[in-house]
């Protein structure tokens, strides 16, 4: 059984979100709700100042705390290592949102894609969302995405939380993950960390990894490695 | 004749408030499960707020009072005995206005049924929901069997000891609810579960004072030397519950005070909602050493006033408190989500938590009104 991780390499990674926004055409992420994000600082003053940036994800921990502490295992993991939610079990406690060291997981306090029902046009002339909704047969958006139905409701109900799978319904057709093929930089290598001639596990033999909040123990499954950084300096001793 | 006329009103004008209550809280359950819960001022930041605050308040002292309740129907302490019923009716009601209270916080309370058809057992908020709902099943064949006139056959009394066990280990749940979360180190561990438990006995005894002398007063019933020294037993036990507490919550403000790890520094500097009187936070000052003071003055102690004043602002305190730790807790969002908020939220409950909480509130005052009224609360073994 494969156990499936994703490597970011951050020397790669440009920052241009194409992963984010994928990832919301995939799995129709609502507004507000992000199952691909970023962590982003800003370290040091003027003129002496960087910017970081690190995506983020589910990490798909080995010991989930979300998992661990879900009262009707509606989080729950597959034999793959995907953790899984399945919405029609959740109770919409919080308690995996509340539990979640790496804040990647989302509530659903309304309505999913509300403005779509909105009767307003913007311009005089245009259709309003409410009208292009129509012409794609109402049920859904006009952005829609099938596929997601597979292993996961296309869009979560209100009253449950969501959160990235993995793409687990591409992942079981043999296919990549959606922020992995989008990425233009191929900055995400998505594979089989049980398989010791998978890219993840060359990269992660080559290169020192880390990973977020590795100190709790929850064993996170995407690994970041290298850095992007173009500065460069006088050698020097420093001195006073 | 003319005062019983005028009670009576009284009474159904009470019942009318408390209706009016209860409809304007219906009104609520039904705005929330139709539009969502973007009516809370809550957010994937501040996820758990006033209602969820409200429910470990009252399910604590639900708690408590059934412990109290277990000094006379398990440990068999006969001179407790007038107040079992009374307990375990009140422990009920508050129950019931906990699961109002967290059953409108739910999501999607419908997959409910889902605790008991896929059981998480590694779950703290699974054992939590399981051993409240035995606890009111159990309770409430209690009562039954009491109302019945029997206390003491071997069926009545296994029932006092299992409710006995389900409240003292329920407290300890809720605690590992927010101790055992790897993510916010600030709600301190295994110790959240012993504070919840010394919280649930004081708000517990904190309640059954206040209310039995209340009682006492709107009644006119006035209270017989056997009472009296009852309720003073009952005093030494909430004051001893206050200085728990009290030593716990040091505790806490000296390991706050001097570690220098980050997250539980940034939860201090914002850990004190209600605000502060010389770095102690007020509800601390208000709801815990001004009445610890008050109470163990010897002047003071068992005069009526100072007691009722006393667990008055322990009932409100020991609320504040949890809202505190529950706020504090979750003011900065965690990882890429401070993408999106700002670095610290701040918070009020919107109108329709206040509905909740008062919703909450109303049922247990109605049961406490009827109950009293047609439960003979008072009765003892013959």
């Amino acid at each position: 059984m494969p156990r499936y991780a994703m490597v970011i390499d951050l020397q790669r990674c440009v920052g241009c979100s194409a992963c984010s926004i994928s990832c919301r055409s995939e799995n129709n992420v609502p507004d507000g709700i992000y199952w691909s994000n970023k962590i982003t600082e800003t370290s040091g003053t003027f003129p002496n100042v960087r910017y970081h940036y690190i995506p983020t994800l589910c990490n798909h921990c080995e010991n989930a705390p979300c998992v661990r502490g879900c009262p009707t295992g509606a989080m729950h993991k597959l034999e793959n290592g995907i953790t899984m939610h399945n919405p029609k079990k959740c109770i919409g406690c919080k308690y995996c949102e509340f539990n979640c060291p790496y804040g990647v997981i989302y509530f659903n306090w309304t309505y999913p894609h509300k403005s779509w029902k909105n009767n307003e046009k913007v311009l005089e002339g245009t259709a309003s969302p409410k009208e292009e909704v129509a012409k794609v047969g109402g049920k859904t958006i006009p952005y829609y995405n099938p596929e997601r139905e597979d292993t996961l409701a296309g869009i979560r109900p209100k009253g449950v939380v969501e959160k990235c799978t993995f793409c687990d319904h591409l992942v079981k057709r043999g296919k990549l993950p959606r922020c992995v093929d989008a990425c233009p930089a191929d900055a995400r290598i998505f594979g089989d960390m049980n398989d010791p001639n998978s890219k993840v596990r060359q990269l992660l033999g080559k290169f020192r990894p880390f990973r977020l909040r590795e100190q709790l123990g929850t064993d996170p499954h995407v690994y970041y490695i290298r850095d992007f950084n173009p500065a460069n300096y006088q050698p020097s001793k420093g001195g006073f | 004749m003319n005062q019983s006329k005028a009670s009576n009103g009284l009474f159904f004008t009470w019942l009318g408030l408390l209706s009016i209550a209860i409809l304007i809280g219906l009104f609520a359950a039904f705005k929330l499960l139709t539009e969502g819960h973007h009516l809370f001022n809550a957010n994937d930041v501040l996820i758990w707020s006033l209602p969820l605050g409200a429910y470990i308040y009252l399910a604590l002292t639900s708690s408590g009072l059934t412990l109290l309740a277990a000094i006379p129907l398990v440990f068999g302490i006969k001179r407790y005995e007038p107040i079992a019923k009374r307990l375990i009716f009140l422990s009920i009601a508050a129950l019931l206005g906990g699961f109002i209270s967290i059953g409108l916080e739910l999501g999607n309370v419908f997959h409910m049924v889902y605790i008991i058809f896929s059981p998480n057992l590694s779950s703290p908020i699974w054992w939590m929901g399981a051993i409240y709902g035995l606890e009111l099943i159990v309770l409430i064949f209690k009562f039954q069997r009491i109302h019945a006139g029997d206390w003491t056959s071997t069926t009545s009394k296994t029932l006092g000891k299992i409710s006995f066990l389900c409240a003292l280990i329920a407290p300890l749940m809720i605690g590992s609810v927010f101790g055992l979360t790897e993510s916010r180190v600030t709600y301190f561990g295994p110790v959240m579960s012993i504070y919840c438990l010394f919280m649930a006995i004081l708000s517990g005894s904190a309640l059954c004072l206040f209310y039995n002398l209340v009682h006492a007063q709107v009644t006119g019933n006035g209270i017989s030397d056997e009472k009296d020294s009852l309720f003073r037993e009952l005093t030494r036990i909430f004051t001893g519950a206050l200085s728990a507490v009290i030593i716990l919550t040091l505790i806490k403000f000296f390991i706050e005070g001097s570690t220098v790890i980050p997250e539980v520094l940034n939860y201090h500097k914002y850990a004190q909602a209600f605000g502060s009187v010389a770095g102690m936070n007020t509800e601390v000052i208000l709801g815990l050493f001004l009445p610890f003071i008050l109470i163990s003055m010897p002047g003071l102690r068992y005069n009526q006033s100072t007691r009722i004043f006393t667990s008055a602002l322990v009932l409100l305190g020991t609320l504040a408190m949890h809202m505190e730790i529950l706020l504090a807790g979750q003011s900065r969002p965690v990882g890429p989500k401070a993408e999106q908020f700002p670095d610290v939220i701040s918070y009020f409950p919107s109108i329709w938590e206040w509905i909740v909480f008062m919703l909450s509130i109303a049922v247990m005052l109605l049961l406490f009104s009827l109950g009293e009224r047609f439960l003979k609360l008072e009765s003892k073994p013959a």
